[in-house]
């Protein structure tokens, strides 16, 4: 009984230390590895760096991260072409529809590198470590089940609901 | 299904002195066993178990405060990280706040004040259970948060927008809100069952100039948290709501107001001062006589300050917020009101000046503490009136000067009297009393340590130490200063621990302590040590404000009470005239029931709204079982 609840207890902790954990300064040479994409020939897909592997995948599951990806959305201005995820000048994010595919490496390689036809790259503006903040909140924004690490609204006016008020991604009417 | 009125008569005034207090027993008893610690509504059992926890969460707390004390030893330390830091300090003053002094003087008023105003248990009980596993769950999720490092990290007050949605990333603002929850609602619970002993269940005869300050003191503070308490969980649930839904209570950008936070939660937050600081002036009012050996100087006067105090308390929430660009016209106004309140604390310092003046003093450890509040209490109250005003506070705001100040008035305030209280009534809980050479040095070792650890902060926060900061520069030149004060905290440290050592010891092997050890001149002292499940054999009927001195050989009784059903009298508000016999609720498993329940809700909100929607149908299946007639004779009118 008491090993049983204390079994409980470390499973719940390891949870809890996965989404709520809070690495404010990567070492080094992590920090270097991050940017260790293996990219498959046609620029579409690929595998992450294995010390992303190795660290459980941060960017995807971690409110942090999450959050800091968020706010890189803002300085960064993605809005100014992507908007609010609805779409603007670039296209929609927040549709479940993606150009390039919807795996981490993909959009980590968009940002990083840049696409055709309007994405710039973002690789002299911000670390790797940045980059796969962003990724992990935009995969999110286009993802169609509910996350507990989502954030929440931002304090400013509102065009969609907010990240928490899942399923964010239904594809949009008109859309395949 | 309900018993009909037996044909032998079972008053009091029927039977036999033996056959009367086995059939009391055999009442009022809890059943021994898992089952029967759980569904007890004894108010001993569940003030006991209050106190207990409430003691546990002060240790906890004193725990995170020396670590720290560590972190802070020396400039650039690296003991704790940041991300660590915030979460500790902000689980320290909840802990202490929400989690210790709050629950812990409602504990003590849920032990002692059924018996100080003579009746056999607190009215409302099951509520008073339910309270009970609310608060316990409400700290057993901080702390678990916490363990998971996912601890809130805002601050114990929670300003938005570090706590709104868009700063506080996770669910750890989540979980201080809904602590807050927790609390609040035990603490509303507790309040209203208070409330109503006080002005319904007295013993015949004490008339409101009879009622022992203690008692007074709960009295007003329950108003206070019945008016103060709703104001934080408006705020707690519309934060929860901000972050979990997406609405817009606290953004500017679409109507809302960021200081509106503040409002809310000051609202509550400067009466919580005065929720846990009238009680311990209770406790004072109510040991000095003791151990001067004379009735308290200025009855009236203290207890017209504790109502003054009691709604003053609600007139000064903003001088928290003066940095915050108000009104010059408002500022103005609560650095007067704010000031205003050193009037009903002064009349009770020299209240009780007077009392000590005029008395013989016994310097027994409970007056020790007193003497120890009154140094300490005292420079707490004087860098009050110096924050009240707007330049100073401009200067010191968050800074060490403030976190000094308000140790001072907590800790010299409320702990000191507190403590005192303790060592007072523990041969009333347990039967036995706590050791005085002990409590000599507990209360040398806490007034030294409490001094020299918090003093030198007045002196940081006036060289610019901000609070909240988890490091600082070897040149700033603070690295002294904060080196003493750690090590001073280790004596503070010490002084508690060999508290609750003595406690541990005592309650085992204490030299038993007989009804009245102290000849105090309270109901309380008036039955055993520890008292019977039933409190009293018979009512007592009090004549004087002083009743066990007053009739020294045998108190008058009323009788005509039924032995075979839990039964009290109820008495008038203002002359406590007998009114009539009440049937006083059994014990019950459904508290603990409709506690699980709510918890499910509660914490289950804090990941989706559907949990408010279908946690409500177990919530109404535990009330609906809590009230189902049980065919109990308790169940007649």
């Amino acid at each position: 009984m008491t090993a049983l609840r204390c079994a409980a207890l470390v499973v719940l902790a390891l949870a809890g230390c996965k989404q709520e954990e809070r690495a404010m300064r990567l070492d080094p040479p992590i920090a270097e590895a991050m940017d260790a994409v293996a990219l498959m020939p046609d620029g579409i897909g690929g595998r992450p760096p294995e010390v992303h592997v190795a660290m459980g995948n941060p960017y995807r599951g971690n409110a942090y991260q999450i959050s800091q990806g968020k706010r890189l959305y803002e300085w960064f201005n993605c809005r100014g072409c992507h908007a609010d995820g609805g779409g603007g000048s670039g296209p929609a994010l927040m549709d479940g529809w993606w150009r390039y595919g919807p795996d981490l490496v993909s959009i980590y390689v968009s940002i990083r590198d840049g696409r055709p036809n309007g994405m710039p790259p973002f690789r002299d503006r911000l670390t790797p470590e940045q980059i796969w903040q962003l990724t992990g909140y935009i995969q999110m924004m286009g993802a169609y089940s509910a996350s507990a690490a989502a954030p929440g609204r931002n304090d400013r006016m509102f065009s969609r609901p907010s990240e928490n008020r899942a399923p964010a991604a239904a594809p949009a009417p008109g859309q395949p | 299904m309900t018993r009909g009125r037996p044909a032998e008569d079972l008053r009091d005034t029927a039977l036999a002195e033996v056959e009367l207090t086995h059939g009391l027993a055999r009442t009022w008893q809890t059943p021994s066993g898992f089952w029967g610690a759980l569904a007890t509504v004894d108010h001993k059992i569940i003030g006991r178990r209050y106190i207990a926890t409430a003691f546990v969460f002060l240790a906890l707390g004193g725990v995170l405060a020396l670590l720290m004390r560590w972190q802070l030893a020396r400039p650039e330390s690296r003991i704790l990280s940041p991300d660590l830091y915030n979460q500790v300090f902000t689980i320290h003053g909840t802990n202490m706040m929400f989690l210790f002094a709050v629950p812990v003087m409602e504990a003590m008023a849920v032990y002692l004040v059924p018996l100080m105003v003579g009746t056999r248990n607190i009215a409302v009980p099951r509520l008073n259970a339910f309270s009970y596993w609310m608060y316990l769950v409400g700290g057993v999720l901080l702390w678990v948060a916490f363990v998971l490092d996912m601890g809130p990290d805002v601050g114990w007050f929670a300003y938005v927008p570090l706590a709104g949605p868009q700063y506080g990333a996770g669910k750890r603002a989540d979980i201080w809100a809904q602590m807050i929850t927790f609390t609040e609602i035990s603490a509303l619970a507790v309040a209203v069952e208070i409330v109503v002993t006080v002005l319904k269940q007295r013993a015949p005869g004490m008339s409101l100039d009879r009622i022992p300050l203690f008692v007074w003191s709960m009295l007003v503070t329950s108003f206070i948290i019945i008016l103060a308490m709703p104001a934080v969980m408006v705020a707690s649930t519309s934060l929860i709501l901000d972050r979990l839904v997406g609405t817009h209570f606290f953004n500017p950008a679409e109507g809302g107001d960021v200081l509106l936070w503040q409002h809310l939660f000051w609202f509550f937050g400067h009466p919580e001062v005065y929720i846990i600081f009238l009680p311990a002036v209770g406790m004072i009012s109510s040991i000095l006589p003791t151990f001067t050996r004379r009735p308290i100087f200025g009855y009236l006067p203290l207890v017209l300050a504790l109502v003054g105090t009691g709604i003053l308390a609600f007139g000064l929430w903003v001088h928290h917020m003066f940095t915050t660009g108000l009104p010059r016209v408002g500022e103005s106004f609560f650095t007067a009101s704010s000031m205003a309140i050193a009037v009903p604390s002064g009349i009770q310092i020299f209240c009780w000046l007077a009392t000590i003046w005029y008395g013989r003093p016994v310097l027994k450890t409970p007056m020790l503490f007193i003497l120890a509040f009154l140094f300490t209490f005292v420079i707490g109250g004087l860098t009050g009136v110096m924050v009240a005003s707007v330049p100073l506070d401009t200067q010191v705001h968050d800074t060490y000067f403030v976190v000094a100040h308000f140790h001072y008035v907590l800790v010299g305030g409320a702990v000191f009297p507190l403590l005192g209280g303790v060592y007072y009534w523990f041969p009333k809980i347990t039967g036995r009393m706590m050791s005085e050479r002990i409590g000599r040095w507990v209360v040398g070792l806490l007034l030294a340590g409490f001094n020299l650890t918090f003093f030198p902060m007045h002196i940081l926060g006036l060289q610019g130490m901000t609070r909240r900061i988890y490091t600082y520069q070897a040149d700033m030149g603070w690295g002294g200063m904060n080196l003493f004060v750690s090590l001073s905290s280790l004596v503070l440290a010490t002084g508690f621990l060999l508290f609750f050592i003595d406690a541990f010891r005592s309650a085992r092997h204490g030299a038993p302590a007989g009804d009245n050890p102290w000849g105090a001149a309270t109901l309380e002292w008036a039955t055993s040590s520890p008292p019977p499940p039933y409190n009293f054999v018979r009512i007592p009927v009090v004549e004087s404000a002083s009743p066990l001195w007053d009739s020294p050989d045998a108190l008058p009784v009323a009788t005509g009470l039924r032995m075979d059903r839990r039964e009290l009298l109820v008495s008038t508000v203002a002359d406590a005239v007998p009114e009539a016999r009440e049937s006083s609720p059994g014990n019950s498993i459904w508290p603990l029931w409709a506690a699980a329940a709510t918890t499910i809700l509660l914490i289950a909100s804090i990941f989706t709204p559907w949990a408010v929607v279908w946690g409500a149908i177990p919530v109404t299946i535990a009330l609906i079982g809590w009230f189902w007639p049980k065919g109990t004779p308790e169940d007649e009118s």
